[in-house]
Parts: structure tokens; sequence; C-alpha cells
């Protein structure tokens, strides 16, 4: 260790070390992951307005198309003896998924602006355990989202959640697979679109059809024939549908498996491409 | 593991990148010994930054080929990262982490345990002078503060070669004096420091050799003094104490075959010294001519004459 310079008088006495280091030249796969999650997951509760949006987001879902689209409880078409915020939730859960999914693959996005990518690439880390952590940590946001969700809508809006327990967490289960997997594409996207801020204008586009052009809010029966056909469609209706029959009447119909499988298969595909487009040098 | 004194810290060969139609870096040669700090110097564009990033496998290379610490920075791009730590002229934080977290997070991915990772970050915290806002979110911080966090994460463990690209941008006198003392430390750790600068002075005071870029090529590198002799002259001024010894005083150093030059508001003789012994000249002829100087200085030629008379261009900070 050599002196201090005489110009640095108001230097702190003191001079770099690296007294036990010399071993540090990385760390298992899982290792980095749990680090790497926790600290996405630690900027989720530490980052209030974040966490603000995923508590008022679901609330305003509810309110928005609770009580703007209730009457269509009581409109021709629809199914018998079923409230309108029992036939809604189902829905809820499922696009609130997606929605989560959506953003948490965009979150890696965050981390190449703030340049925190450009460390962690110089860093002894594989690229899929980066891309892993945010995910599980989107899983985490989602979770915490479809809880919110849950609960005002029993607490405010007299949803019974209950009525069929096993049949919910299925629901929820699927919705968590599907926006996980869908996650992916978009962190595939992110990774390797250098520009993002069009990504996050081609997500909300996209996401927008998705959503209306369904059976989410209005019974598929109910839709204008040409609308029907494109709901018929589009992979959220089958979703919702899978969500539907498990939490009305708690049974597993081929649609759950179907839109899971398909979804992870999805996951499998884009997962890979993500890392490589993280990993790539430019 | 390159060690100092053995093969070279970084070897780079007919290195080119383009982006598109455009040529970053077109054909560089250099070599750096271990332990040694190479000081990159050039105005914006020049390619400093793209020379860092394909070093730090950041960036691929169109051509040619680059070895750092003993690892090629494509093939063995993995191998690179392992030896190098990185800080670019963006800053590389979490900045919803506090600057503590940000340093034990760093450490726990190298594989830090986590007592001696929180160790780790207080001795660092300190090195940097960030004790204080050590709690605070990294966003909270100073232009400046963000700097010198930065720079401590990338010295969370010996890198075997460290790349700062323009590690002064931002950063007050005294910080930066401190980053100057840090960077020495470090070479005299073994450590190999490479080093873009738009500062001349920085450069001089700093590295032990300098490659001057211009268009994406080395236009001229050695060392500052190999730099400034070949291109600077150093000036010999005499102060003097009456405006009669002056006139004198300038008339020897005529004698002498100089070209001196007469300050009158002054009082001072200045004159180009393009050898050494002229400078014996210049105190042998004051003596014959019976002329005592109340000062005589000698002025080391600036690296801002040397880059101007490569480059042809004026740099922008050149005072």
């Amino acid at each position: 260790m050599t002196a201090l310079a005489p110009a640095s008088g108001n230097r702190p006495l003191h001079t770099i070390s690296f007294e036990g280091t010399a071993a540090w030249r990385g760390t298992p796969v899982r290792t980095q992951v749990r680090i790497l999650t926790a600290r996405s997951v630690r900027d989720l509760v530490l980052d209030r307005r974040l966490l603000a949006m995923s508590m008022v987001e679901p609330l305003l879902m509810l309110v928005a198309f609770g009580q703007v689209f209730s009457a269509l409880a009581r409109a021709p078409g629809f199914p018998p003896g079923v409230r309108y915020i029992d036939f809604l939730m189902p829905a809820l859960l499922l696009t609130t998924a997606l929605h989560s999914g959506v953003q948490a693959g965009m979150g890696i996005a965050d981390d190449t602006r703030s340049g925190m990518l450009d460390r962690l690439r110089s860093l002894p880390i594989r690229p899929g355990s980066v891309l892993l952590a945010r995910s599980v940590a989107g899983l985490a946001r989602a979770v915490l989202r479809l809880a919110v969700l849950l609960a005002f809508a029993s607490a405010l809006f007299g949803y019974r959640p209950f009525a069929h327990p096993a049949g919910l967490l299925a629901a929820v289960a699927l919705s968590l697979t599907v926006g996980w997997s869908l996650g992916w594409v978009f962190t595939a996207l992110a990774c390797w679109i250098e520009r993002t801020e069009p990504l996050y204008a081609a997500a909300g586009l996209l996401m927008f059809p998705l959503t209306f052009a369904s059976n989410a809010f209005v019974p598929i029966g109910q839709l204008p024939p040409w609308l029907r056909w494109t709901a018929g469609l589009n992979p959220v209706t089958h979703g919702i549908n899978a969500t539907r029959d498990l939490c009305l009447s708690g049974a597993v119909g081929t649609g759950a498996l179907s839109a899971a499988l398909t979804s992870l298969a999805i996951a499998a595909v884009t997962a890979p491409v993500a890392a490589r487009g993280l990993n790539r040098p430019h | 593991m390159t060690r100092a004194g053995d093969a070279p810290a970084i070897e780079i060969t007919g290195l080119s990148k383009r982006f598109g139609s455009v040529t970053a870096l077109d054909g560089i040669d250099l070599t750096v010994p271990a332990g040694t700090v190479l000081g990159l110097l050039g105005h914006n564009g020049a390619g400093k930054s793209t020379l860092v990033g394909v070093l730090a496998t950041l960036l691929r290379p169109t051509r040619g080929t680059a070895r750092v610490a003993g690892h090629d920075v494509v093939a063995h791009a993995a191998g690179v990262r392992r030896c190098i730590a990185v800080t670019g002229q963006r800053t590389t934080l979490d900045l919803t982490m506090s600057g503590r977290d940000n340093l034990i997070m760093v450490a726990r991915l190298l594989g830090a345990r986590p007592r001696p990772a929180r160790a780790r970050a207080e001795h660092l915290l300190e090195l940097f002078d960030l004790v204080r806002a050590a709690d605070r979110p990294a966003r909270t911080y100073s232009g400046g503060m963000r700097r010198r966090l930065d720079l401590a994460v990338t010295l969370t463990r010996r890198p075997e070669v460290v790349f700062l690209d323009e590690p002064g941008t931002g950063l007050d006198p005294v910080s930066r004096l401190n980053m100057w003392d840090a960077v020495r430390e470090l070479t005299a750790t073994g450590t190999t420091v490479v080093l873009t600068t738009q500062h001349l002075e920085e450069a001089d005071r700093l590295a032990g050799s300098i490659a001057v870029l211009a268009g994406g090529r080395v236009i001229a590198s050695g060392s500052p003094r190999e730099l400034k002799s070949r291109i600077g002259h150093r000036t010999v001024t005499v102060e003097l104490a009456t405006d009669d010894d002056a006139v004198e005083a300038r008339r020897a150093l005529h004698r002498a075959g100089l070209r001196p030059v007469l300050d009158r508001v002054e009082r001072t003789v200045s004159a180009a010294l393009a050898r050494d012994p002229d400078l014996t000249a210049v105190v042998r002829a004051l003596d014959a001519a019976a002329v005592e100087p109340s000062r005589l200085t000698l002025t080391e030629p600036g690296l801002d004459q040397v880059y101007l008379a490569l480059t042809g261009h004026r740099h922008a900070e050149t005072p």
C-alpha cells in the first residue's frame, strides 16, 4: 500500500485494501438468483409509488368495471344465477396477472436505463440469473396484486372468494402461470430492442384489444358478431373461460390445462431467446 | 492468471468496430504492461468509450482481436469479466437501494458471505467518504457522490484490470484528487488501469503511457514525457529586478543563440529550449552579462500542446 499523496489533505486516512477479497470470483447460479430476486423485491417495497400503484390499480378496476357493467347481470344472455362480481373476478384475476407479467418483462428495461444492467453484465453472473430474478420478483408482485384484488372485492364489493376455495386457488395459480409466461415474451423483446419507449407503447397497444376484445367484461354471446369472432380467436378469452369455470363451478375444464401448457411452452421458447439477447455484445 | 511482470495485461491487435456505416475504431494496436496506467486521450467521438466497451466485453469488435488479462474478449468473455472492473461514463447503480446496499449486493454477487460483504461495504464507504450518506437511497446522491459510489462498487475486489471511463467527470476538485490517489494506490497493488479522459492534466498526472485517439485511430502513443519531448519545448523564464536588467538579459540570451522574448510589464525574459544543455547556456550567459535573475523557472510543455499539434483541434476544455 502506498502512503497518501500530500495533495489529498482532505481525504480520510485510509488506503485501499483488498484483504480477504481474493477468493471472490463468483457465486453459484442459485445464489445469484436469490440475491438478485431479493433486490428486485426490495425495490418493489422501497419504491412507495410502485407499491401504491399495485394497490390502487385493482381497486380502480373493481370500481370501473364492477360498477359500470353491473347492470349487465340483468341483461339477457347473462349466465343465470350469477352475480356480476362473480362473473368479473375470474377475468380480473387473469388480466391483472397478465398486466403484471408484461410490466415485469419490461422491468429489465429499467435496468438498462439506469445502467445497472451494464454493471451486472460486467460481473461474473449468468444472464439467465438476472432475468429469472426479475421474473420471480414480478411473480411476487403479481401475487400481491391478486391478493389486494381479492381482498378489496371481498371487503367492498361483496365477492365471496370461498364459494369454491379449491377452484379459486386453481384459478389464481393458472392466472399467475399465464401472466408469468407472457412476461417472458416481453422480457425477450426488451432484451433485443435497444429503445424501450416504442416497446412500452407497443405493449399498451397490444394489451388493449387483448383485454377488451374478449369475454372479460361481457359474455361472448352479447358481443357484436365481428367482435364475437375476434374474441373467439383471442387467447385471453380461453384463459378467462378456464378461470371462470374454476371459480364459478370449481370444475377443471380441459381449457385450464391447455392454457397452462400453452403458456409454459411459450415461456420455454422465449426465455432462452431473452437470455441470448441480454448476453449479446452490442 | 496474469500477474504483474508476466504477460501484458492488455494486447490489442488490428481492432476495428463499426456501428452501421460509422467506423468508431479503425485498426487499433496497443499493448499495456501489467501494473501500469494507460491514459486514452481524445475528444468526444474519438473512440475512447468504444474501445473500453470492447475491452470490457460489452461491445463485439468488427475486426481484430483483443486479450485482457490473458483472455480473448470474444471467445472467453466470461474469463475477462472475472478479472476486470468497469466504471463507465454513466453510473451503474441501483438508485432505489442505498449506497451501502449497492456495495453489499455486488460483494455478495462476487461470492462474499454476508458478514465480509458488510465489512467490505464499510471499508469502501469510508474510503470514498460516503459514510454519512451510506443509508440513503442512491437516488438522492449528488452527481459527484454517485461517481464515487460507482468507483467504490468497481473496487469491491482487486481487479486485474480496471477501466475508468472519464472517471473525473462530475467530481469536484477535492474528489478528483482523491480519485487520482485511489488510482495510484490501485497500481501499487499490481492492478492495471485504463482510463479515458478529455482532461490532459489527468492523463499527464496519472498515466505511465498515453495513447492519443482521434477518428478511431491511435495517432500517437508513449509516455507523457516522450510525447511532450517529441512535440513540445520546455520554456525558461527569467524574472528580473529592474527594466535595465531585463533588457540586458534579453541581449545575453540572444548572444547564447536563443530567441528570447521580453515582457516589459512583468519584467521577464522567456525562451524556448530545444535541448537540455540550453539551460546551462542560459545560466552562463546571464552570469557573463552580470545579470542577477530574481527568479528562474523552467516550464514543461503541456499535453494540450501535444494534443493540439497532433490533432489540429484545440480541445474544448483546454484552458
